[in-house]
């Protein structure tokens, strides 16, 4: 299928947080808790419009664990945007947040977009990280902030286009030279940035949604 | 013919001469003359001197090259050299070609990148230095000690710091960044090859003429590829001699001279003929690369690229000698040549065989149990695999829990001993009360993570599927357990992986566990928090790339490939997710036989890549899109005839291959053998 962009993401954050949910929920709108655990990278892809443009999403979906870091850094190289994910009810891989946010700091370009997810946000009965926390940090370190939960859906759908909104508005606005693919972006048929009116396309709204 | 004699200069007098002129040459230095280079006229100032310090060719202590190793300092400059002792032949294994082979001469310590001192509790300690070039020399063992000497001496000169990833690393000239430094040497491998590169030999000492430097260079070129087969002989010994199919191959010396041709091209720059012939005759089915064509190689890409007409089928192979025709009557190999001036020999792997069913396998059994002919039962395997219903029986004395030569009965007993061995570790973790779990973290952190990885193993398969299936628990038990057997290793992610089909095949708990413990014996330097051991075995892959792919080779170092993480997953849990899982068991049975090399899963992931290699390169892939590519090959790779590619490119590439791969490089036994996962506390 033809797009005006390809965007990459790369999906990051501690083990067993949700990423790879996330991203079957996003690709398949399905939530399968029964799949294998991720060794190395996985790969998914889905088509979105923003701006009335199609826009490609290759998204890599990484395994999470500590001894895995210098492979995945690896990973970083290109990526216009980064979904950071913690699991709400499990303080620790919000503690680790730093940690990967210096990583992609250090090996991605520094344009890219990065989106906190506060993922099963469907668990509020087990959660051990307040939104207001999550949105504190979101703020302090620059990122744009939603809770999602993977297995009802929520959010999801919004956290992945507001990404590519971000991404799509830097283009708009001259951040980006998208002919270096440096920036994780592909230029594709009739996606030549020009004065379009910059509408941002998806649903917009961010912060909490089971609070 | 010329081409090669004056790259293969080992057993030529100028040779040796200029081998005597390079080691005069720092004698010189060594009495601090002062008609030293003609370039430096400061003077030679030796600021440390160690003898004993022995190179080991092979694992065999026995087989060893003693020394003196030496700082020299030369104005500013800081140079290590190593020059083997003359005519004290401590075996006759160890020829006077071997001395000269792994000569250091005066390297600059500009050229140095890392020292890593290996200090095993038992034996002696030893370094290895790497290059910038991401190289490095064979381990030098400090029979006399004097190791941290060396260090504190080395840092009075240059600067050097410790690496804050690994304790027993030094950084040398790393002025920059050290972070960023210690960084990046994550993403190269650790201490391995021992290749030499030719710009990083002679620093110091005069300039040679013009002619001798030719002929020095090309004594180095030799010496490159020459130093690095000390694993080669240690391969030898697993090599049955009478291995009919090796023994095919030694006969026309295609195992040696194939070896030496290769790497000879290999290193050899700007020599931009003399094979045309080959390629026009073989266009469209030979695979045959060549260095000199990689700058074409570039600029046409695809057509110009030459590939296999039937890559499934067909692996050629340089051979120099004059070999008309060697169709073996063992039906191994067939040996084809052509009859330009550099034959082309082709090698297909042998056909598969059915697996080893019940009636043959007791044929390989004595009356109480023993195997008589362990050699034969491998190869077996080897070539077919196993039927499933042996497996449990086969597995364990490939995985080396039960030794070939025991016998029924004392399999037996050894089982039930190791029952009770293993509920007394499993009670280690069974016995703690949530009471003390509240101020144990590891054993939290560790429990959790394995419960939360065994519920995403193999779900989708039978015996796993299921809520609250018993297999999934077993899985986490003996994890958890293998986790406090192996503290310091603990749990990693793959390892589930890997334990799956174990407890599919022996079914029984105390069993997998065992036989989980001997294939982690192995395995285990993959799951290491620094990834040693992965790295280790991916720039083993990139060496092995080099030698029997050249241009594939030279595409990945242009895309910036070189890293191999694409073929992170395959060398991480043995192709477990490439596979279905029968075709999974069958691949692991013939990895584990160790029959051609220990490291066969290597030549697997070249004969992948061989298979693909059109496409990579034809499509111009980079990084993203190969890995990505890499992924979804998942499924769809034909075990059998990529097993068949692999014994014929391990065949083809012999002892160079061998020695692309270091010593204790996964799954081979570390070196060392004691102290895996630790970090020793230091000194300097
Ligand atoms: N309740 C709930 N469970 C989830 C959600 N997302 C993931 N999970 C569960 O968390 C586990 C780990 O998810 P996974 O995507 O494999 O984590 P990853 O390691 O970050 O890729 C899975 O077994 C899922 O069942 C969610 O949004 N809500
Ligand atoms: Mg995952």
């Amino acid at each position: 299928m033809s797009y005006a962009y390809l965007f990459k993401y790369i999906i990051i954050g501690d083990t067993g947080v949700g990423k790879s949910c996330l991203l079957l929920q996003f690709t398949d709108k399905r939530f399968q808790p029964v799949h294998d655990l991720t060794i190395g990278v996985e790969f998914g892809a889905r088509m979105i419009t923003i701006d009335n443009k199609p826009i490609k999403l290759q998204i890599w979906d990484t395994a999470g664990q500590e001894s895995f870091r210098s492979i995945t850094r690896s990973y970083y190289r290109g990526a216009a945007g980064a979904l950071l994910v913690y699991d709400i009810t499990r303080r620790e891989t919000f503690n680790h947040l730093a940690s990967w946010l210096e990583d992609a700091r250090q090996h991605a370009n520094a344009n890219m977009t990065i989106m906190l997810i506060g993922n099963k946000c469907d668990l509020a009965h087990r959660r051990a990280v307040s939104t207001e926390e999550g949105e504190q940090f979101a703020k302090e370190h620059g990122l744009i902030f939603m809770e999602a939960s993977a297995k009802t859906a929520q959010n999801v759908e919004e956290a992945f286009i507001k990404t590519a909104a971000t991404i799509y508005k830097k283009i708009q606005d001259g951040v980006f030279d998208v002919s270096n693919e440096s920036y994780g972006i592909k230029v594709g048929y009739g996606g030549i940035p020009g004065p379009s009116g910059g509408r941002d396309g998806g649903s917009a709204q961010g912060g909490g949604c089971c609070s | 013919m010329q081409e090669t004699e004056l790259h293969d200069l080992s057993d030529d007098a100028d040779y040796a001469a200029s081998q005597l002129q390079g080691s005069a040459s720092m004698m010189r230095s060594d009495s601090i003359s002062k008609q030293s280079s003609s370039s430096d006229s400061d003077g030679a100032e030796i600021v440390y001197s160690k003898d004993n310090v022995t190179i080991h060719p092979t694992q065999f202590a026995s087989e060893r090259i003693g020394g003196r190793l030496k700082l020299i300092k030369q104005g500013s400059s800081l140079f290590m050299s190593w020059i083997p002792y003359k005519g004290q032949s401590s075996n006759a294994r160890v020829s006077e070609k071997d001395r000269n082979l792994y000569t250091i001469r005066a390297v600059p310590f500009t050229e140095v990148r890392s020292i890593r001192r290996h200090t095993p509790a038992l034996g002696w300690q030893y370094i290895i230095v790497v290059l910038s070039s991401g190289l490095a020399f064979p381990p030098l063992y400090f029979y006399n000690g004097g190791v941290k000497e060396f260090l504190a001496t080395i840092k009075q000169h240059v600067f050097i710091v410790r690496s804050s990833e690994d304790a027993n690393a030094f950084l040398v000239n790393d002025f920059q960044n050290p972070l960023q430094r210690t960084l990046s040497s994550l993403e190269l491998p650790r201490a391995v090859s021992v290749a030499i590169e030719p710009s990083t030999s002679f620093s110091a000492g005069e300039s040679p003429s013009n002619e001798n430097q030719q002929r020095i260079d090309g004594g180095f070129h030799n010496e490159s590829s020459s130093i690095s087969q000390y694993n080669a002989k240690q391969r030898q010994k697993v090599h049955d001699p009478r291995d009919l199919s090796i023994q095919v191959l030694e006969k026309f010396s295609l195992v040696t001279k194939f070896a030496r041709e290769t790497t000879s091209q290999l290193f050899r720059e700007g020599h931009g003929n003399g094979y045309g012939a080959i390629e026009r005759r073989n266009h469209d089915q030979s695979s045959f690369d060549y260095p000199e064509r990689v700058s074409s190689v570039k600029e046409n890409v695809p057509d110009e690229i030459p590939v296999p007409s039937d890559p499934l089928e067909k692996i050629y192979c340089l051979k120099h000698n004059h070999v008309e025709e060697a169709a073996t009557n063992l039906g191994t190999f067939e040996l084809i040549s052509c009859k330009e001036v550099d034959k082309l020999t082709l090698v297909w792997g042998k056909p598969r065989q059915p697996p080893l069913g019940s009636e043959e396998w007791v044929t390989f059994l004595d009356s109480e149990g023993r195997i008589v002919d362990s050699k034969a039962l491998r190869k077996r395997v080897f070539y077919g695999g196993v039927e499933h219903g042996l497996r449990k029986e086969v597995w364990a004395l490939l995985l080396g829990y039960h030794s070939y030569d025991s016998t029924y009965a004392e399999r037996e007993y050894l089982r039930s001993i190791k029952k009770s061995e293993y509920e007394t570790i499993k009670i280690q973790w069974q016995s703690i009360s949530p009471e003390q779990a509240k101020r144990f973290t590891k054993f939290r952190e560790r429990k959790g993570l394995i419960e939360k990885d065994v519920v995403r193993t193999d779900r989708s398969f039978s015996f796993y599927d299921g809520d609250d299936n018993t297999n999934v628990n077993l899985l986490r038990d003996i994890l958890l357990t293998y986790s406090f057997y192996n503290f310091d290793l603990g749990y990693c992610q793959g390892m589930s992986d890997l334990l799956s089909p174990i407890l599919f095949v022996m079914e029984d708990e105390s069993e997998s566990f065992w036989c989980f413990v001997a294939l982690m014996e192995r395995l285990g330097p993959n799951f290491n928090r620094d990834q040693n051991g992965m790295h280790s075995q991916l720039f083993a892959l990139c060496k092995l790339v080099e030698l029997l792919d050249s241009p594939l080779h030279n595409y990945f170092k242009q895309n910036d490939c070189l890293n191999y993480f694409f073929c992170f997953r395959w060398i991480l849990i043995q192709f477990k997710r490439e596979f279905e899982y029968e075709k999974t068991m069958r691949l692991w049975e013939v990895l584990w036989t160790h029959y051609l090399s220990e490291h066969l899963h290597l030549y697997v992931c070249v004969a992948i890549l061989k298979r693909y290699r059109k496409k990579i390169m034809g499509e111009q892939m980079d990084f993203d899109t190969l890995l990505k590519f890499i992924n979804e090959l998942s499924g769809r790779i034909d075990l059998d005839s990529i097993l068949r590619d692999a014994e014929a490119l391990c065949i083809c590439a012999g002892e160079n291959g061998a020695a692309c791969i270091p010593p204790g490089t996964p799954p081979s036994l570390p070196v060392d053998g004691l102290l895996l996962y630790t970090q020793q506390d230091d000194v300097l």
